[in-house]
């Protein structure tokens, strides 16, 4: 707490915005100053803005919240009758937040009112950025914001924050989920082509083993701590944008030999993969990760093409073209 | 016929069963009801979970490896790449949701034809949630005439109350029996597991002294 004051100027400036990135990069965050932490990292708030400019940022985007959760909330009865993509998305995320990390005293319990508030964030949401809408993951990423921040209006926007670099994973034509896997096919050829000779052998290139890991940012992989310290380290950006691609690397080169030496098929290492959710060791993954990043340098960075998530999608046309999901 | 969750090695035949249908039908519930039964509050799949159930069905000692895709339409593409070897196809909808038997027609029963690699593959379709009886909105009538449209068997079920769910497991299993295809498919995918740790690989797991 005492070292987090010294980041700002008297004002409340960040003065050395690389210097807080490195600092969380490599130490963390201290649970009672995630809120204001995340705020930055996801973009929310200006590195260079004020306290007062934050406090005014605050209350304007309260009543924002406020203006299109009322969109929603104003639907009668009635309307819904005759609303069938609104009853279908409420539908879904009815569905889904009673079942999302329910096993934490946040969030169980009958009638729990943070369950409600991810109900309605998801909703807002999904009225917000209606072309993307609402699409199962997103109560996972939404969570542990929530657990955060414990406020309605800022998780709603520090959501859209990182649903900017995100939504891309969710859109119906998958492409942002693709690029990523692609990427994680390129940099595994580069760093460590056994494996990869091995992958392209046993017709295992669409990596969809890594599908989960990369759409919900490992949330399934770790347990909820581990959960929040690792994606602080990935929200820095501070080595890579894309370091949650090199923490993929990382955790299949540990596993490599494994892999070979069982000689799994495709059905075989989705299990396998699927079964290391809660056996992967957070910090000698992130090690293994940053040593990667800095030996595959510029052809590392060179197997990401411009506009992989969470880079910003590089042309600004319409973001979601798609339909909306009748499922 | 019984069930047991024993050692990998103790079965006769290994069946890939693929669960799918639309998201929130009760898949998920299904299977863990089938497994262990309990049915709260399960994560929403993203991707695919597995389960292993060791049973017996008419003599035989059967491992079954089950699929629990996600339902939600955007993650079709990746799905489709989990219907490869699959030898039992189990479709689930909701009673009381017509939509999520409509798909299955209008969807999901093209997704299979698709995408399957063994045309023999035994299909079943489903129909959950029947212990909220009063909710009902596709009758029992409608689910038959639709499994025998699809040339699939039929069960009505309960994951809450577990009311036939074991049925659906192994009327599908012993209907996977009587197809030789997929009988030899079965029996192979054991004989490449047991030949396995013979490649190079000392001391299977979980493997004793004699």
């Amino acid at each position: 707490m005492r070292e987090w004051v010294t980041f700002f100027d008297s004002e409340g400036r960040v003065t050395d915005s690389e210097a807080l990135r490195k600092r969380v990069f490599y130490g963390g965050v201290e649970h009672l100053i995630r809120k204001e932490v995340w705020a930055f990292l996801l973009g929310y708030y200006a590195y260079d803005s004020t306290y007062a400019e934050r406090e005014y940022l605050r209350s304007v985007k309260k009543s924002e919240y406020e203006t299109i959760k009322n969109q929603w909330e104003s639907i009668s009865p009635q309307q819904a009758k005759k609303f069938t993509k609104f009853r279908e998305r409420k539908g879904l995320i009815d569905k889904d937040v009673v079942r999302t990390d329910r096993s934490l005293s946040f969030y169980d319990g009958d009638d729990n009112p943070n369950v409600c508030l991810l109900h309605d964030i998801l909703l807002t949401y999904s009225f917000y950025n209606f072309d993307l809408g609402y699409c199962q993951g997103m109560s996972d990423l939404l969570s542990p914001i929530l657990y955060v921040t414990g406020d309605e209006s800022e998780s709603f926007w520090c959501f859209v924050s990182l649903m900017e670099r995100l939504g891309p994973n969710f859109n119906r034509d998958q492409n942002g989920m693709h690029t990523q896997l692609f990427a994680i096919s390129k940099l595994v050829e580069l760093l460590d082509s056994p494996l990869h000779n091995y992958f392209k052998q046993h017709d295992c290139l669409n990596y969809f083993f890594c599908f989960r890991w990369v759409l919900i940012q490992f949330k399934r992989e770790f347990e909820y701590e581990k959960t929040m310290r690792l994606w602080e380290v990935l929200w820095t950006h501070y080595l890579s944008e894309h370091l949650h691609l090199y923490v993929c690397v990382a955790i299949l080169k540990r596993q490599r030999n494994k892999i070979i030496s069982e000689r799994m098929d495709f059905d075989t290492l989705l299990r396998f993969i699927n079964e290391l959710s809660g056996h992967i060791d957070l910090d000698a993954v992130l090690r293994d990760a940053e040593a990667l990043c800095i030996c595959a340098g510029e052809n590392g960075a060179a197997c990401i093409p411009p506009g992989t998530p969470p880079s910003l999608p590089i042309d600004n046309g319409s973001l979601y073209p798609q339909e909306d999901d009748v499922l | 016929m019984g069930s047991s969750s024993g050692q990998s090695n103790s079965y006769d035949l290994s069946f890939k069963i693929l669960l799918i249908g639309d998201s929130g039908v009760g898949k998920s519930s299904l299977l863990v009801s089938f497994i262990s039964a309990s049915t709260n509050d399960l994560a929403p799949t993203i991707g695919v979970d597995f389960k292993i159930k060791l049973l017996t069905v008419g003599g035989k000692k059967l491992k079954l490896t089950i699929w629990d895709t996600a339902g939600q339409e955007r993650f079709r593409t990746l799905t489709s790449s989990y219907y490869r070897g699959a030898q039992g196809i189990i479709l689930v909808y909701d009673v009381t949701r017509r939509e999520t038997f409509t798909n299955l027609s209008d969807v999901w029963a093209k997704e299979v034809e698709l995408h399957l690699t063994n045309k023999d593959c035994v299909k079943m379709l489903v129909g959950n949630k029947v212990d909220r009886e009063s909710e009902r909105a596709v009758s029992r009538e409608e689910g038959m005439a639709l499994a025998k449209e699809l040339g699939s068997l039929f069960l009505e079920c309960s994951a809450k109350t577990r009311e036939n769910v074991e049925q659906c497991f192994e009327e599908l299993a012993l209907k996977i029996m009587e197809v030789p295809s997929l009988l030899e498919e079965g029996s192979n995918a054991v004989k490449r597991n047991i030949l396995k740790p013979k490649e190079g690989h000392p001391a299977p797991p979980g493997g004793g002294c004699c």
